[in-house]
């Protein structure tokens, strides 16, 4: 092994550690913590969000109805949020599929917008290319406040498409801006515990969005 | 609100017990660090949900906190064979992910391949289990729903990534000479596995742990390439595709 190998790891006052057994059982401990943490953070994120994630869900589906689709947005690992979200809408364990679409995968055009331009542009510029009247935009941020998401619900407004927004920590810039016209917000300060939030609210949002089309689709 | 049920899109347990997972986790994490400690790679496979797959690799590559260490992780492309292509790039020392259904035929295949390609493997699934020693790690969930299985998954990965961090302060317990094993393959005189490269008459020269050799096949039926045998002594013992569970991907 190359001494650069070891490079990563911290100054360490357990060199000569042999016995395995007590640092299993801690991080077990740790696991058991961090998932009772998760879960209690996800029931209080669904109990507060009840409201606006119906909302949202019943915007969402009569967007749908008059024939718009779902676009979605995100950065890293909300990059394969947004996918799944996505996924989850096209190709539905049940229910209803919806036209959706990731705007994070095709690298033609991630490549194209952001050397021939900025990155900021890559979701913006798409939707200019692509978006319709009754489309909807979904983001996924954990922070909030990424710069290329804002563009794109800027952009998303100006074109009068329907806003909505998974956001972390007091929201960021999505929490506060006009341009994110629903914005469902997990307020932790862990960017792992706010994605798997995150994960449970968009699909509650999907289940939403799933109960009115049932509705109006009985109903028309 | 025009109506008072609550949002439930999934049979989603209020309070999901994380049960013996834990202690799998605890385990998994330690033998990721030991890996990557070694200067192994970890190849990340989910042929059904290849957002999690993404997932998991940028997790390593781009840590979400300040300061830790970028590790090399890749995702297999979902259109790529999966087998074909792990078996030309995962090296001796690298580690194997998969998030996959236990029926996962072409993840099954490239699991039971673990100890002769020399690869830690580890597999995080839900629904029915797949069976004992179907990777070094099975990290298994508890639900049938498969969004709150989703839900999970990124759960499984993110405690993966921040227990693996933990265990790089415990620098005595990376060290490749501490054998953390009850049984210890490279210690003991068991067989060894070992894929088949190429057939050549009464020889086949195979890929182990620890690398390339040709082997005497002339106590069993003639082997096929990618056909796993038990090795000892320089000689093929047995054939263990001649045992392999029926419709099993090769």
């Amino acid at each position: 092994m190359s001494p650069e190998a070891t490079d990563f790891l911290y100054p360490f006052i357990e060199n000569e550690e042999t016995d395995a057994v007590s640092l299993l059982t801690d991080l077990a401990a740790s696991a058991e913590g961090k998932w009772r943490q998760s879960t209690e953070l996800r029931n209080a994120t669904l109990a507060a969000l009840d409201g606006d994630i119906r909302a949202a869900g019943t915007a969402m589906a009569e967007r749908v109805l008059a024939g718009g689709q779902v676009f979605t947005m995100g950065n890293g690992g909300s990059a394969t949020d947004a996918e799944a979200f996505a996924r989850l809408c096209t190709r539905p364990p049940a229910g209803i599929p919806v036209a959706a679409r990731s705007l994070v995968v095709d690298q033609a055009v991630l490549t194209a917008l952001s050397n021939d331009v900025s990155f900021e542009v890559v979701f913006s510029r798409q939707l200019i290319a692509f978006a319709r009247e009754n489309d909807v935009v979904v983001g996924f941020s954990t922070s909030g406040n990424s710069d290329n998401l804002m563009m794109a619900y800027a952009e998303a407004r100006k074109r009068r498409l329907l806003t909505v927004g998974m956001a972390g920590y007091d929201g960021g810039r999505m929490g506060a801006s006009p341009d994110v016209a629903h914005c469902l917000t997990v307020r932790s300060d862990s960017v792992h515990r706010i994605q798997e939030s995150q994960s449970a609210v968009a699909h509650a949002l999907w289940d939403a969005m799933q109960t009115e089309l049932r509705q109006k689709g009985a109903a028309a | 609100m025009t109506t008072t049920s609550p949002i439930s899109p999934l049979a989603r347990s209020a309070d999901p017990a994380i049960g013996d997972l834990a202690s799998d986790l605890a385990r998994a994490s330690l033998a990721l660090a030991r890996r990557f400690y070694a200067g192994g790679t970890l190849w990340c496979a989910s042929p059904t949900w290849p957002f999690h797959s993404h997932h998991v690799a940028v997790e390593f590559v781009h840590p979400v906190i300040m300061g830790k260490r970028a590790l090399p992780a890749v995702t297999v492309p979902p259109d790529e064979d999966l087998l074909a292509t792990l078996r030309t790039t995962a090296r001796t020392g690298d580690i194997i992910l998969a998030v996959a259904p236990a029926d996962d035929a072409a993840v099954a295949a490239v699991m039971r391949r673990g100890d002769a390609w020399g690869v830690e493997t580890v597999w995080i699934g839900t629904g029915p289990r797949p069976p004992a020693g179907a990777a070094k790690h099975v990290l298994w969930l508890g639900t049938d729903d498969p969004l709150e299985a989703s839900e999970q998954f990124v759960r499984v990965y993110h405690l993966l990534w921040e227990l693996a961090h933990v265990c790089f302060e415990h620098r005595g317990l990376l060290k490749p000479d501490v054998c953390l094993d009850d049984v210890c393959i490279t210690c003991s005189d068991e067989g060894r596995p070992a894929e088949v490269l190429a057939v050549l008459g009464d020889e086949a020269l195979v890929r182990t742990a620890e690398g390339r050799e040709s082997v005497d096949t002339s106590i069993i039926d003639p082997p096929s390439p990618g056909d796993l045998l038990l090795v000892h002594a320089g000689t093929a013992i047995r054939n263990l595709d001649d045992v392999a569970a029926p419709g099993e991907q090769r």
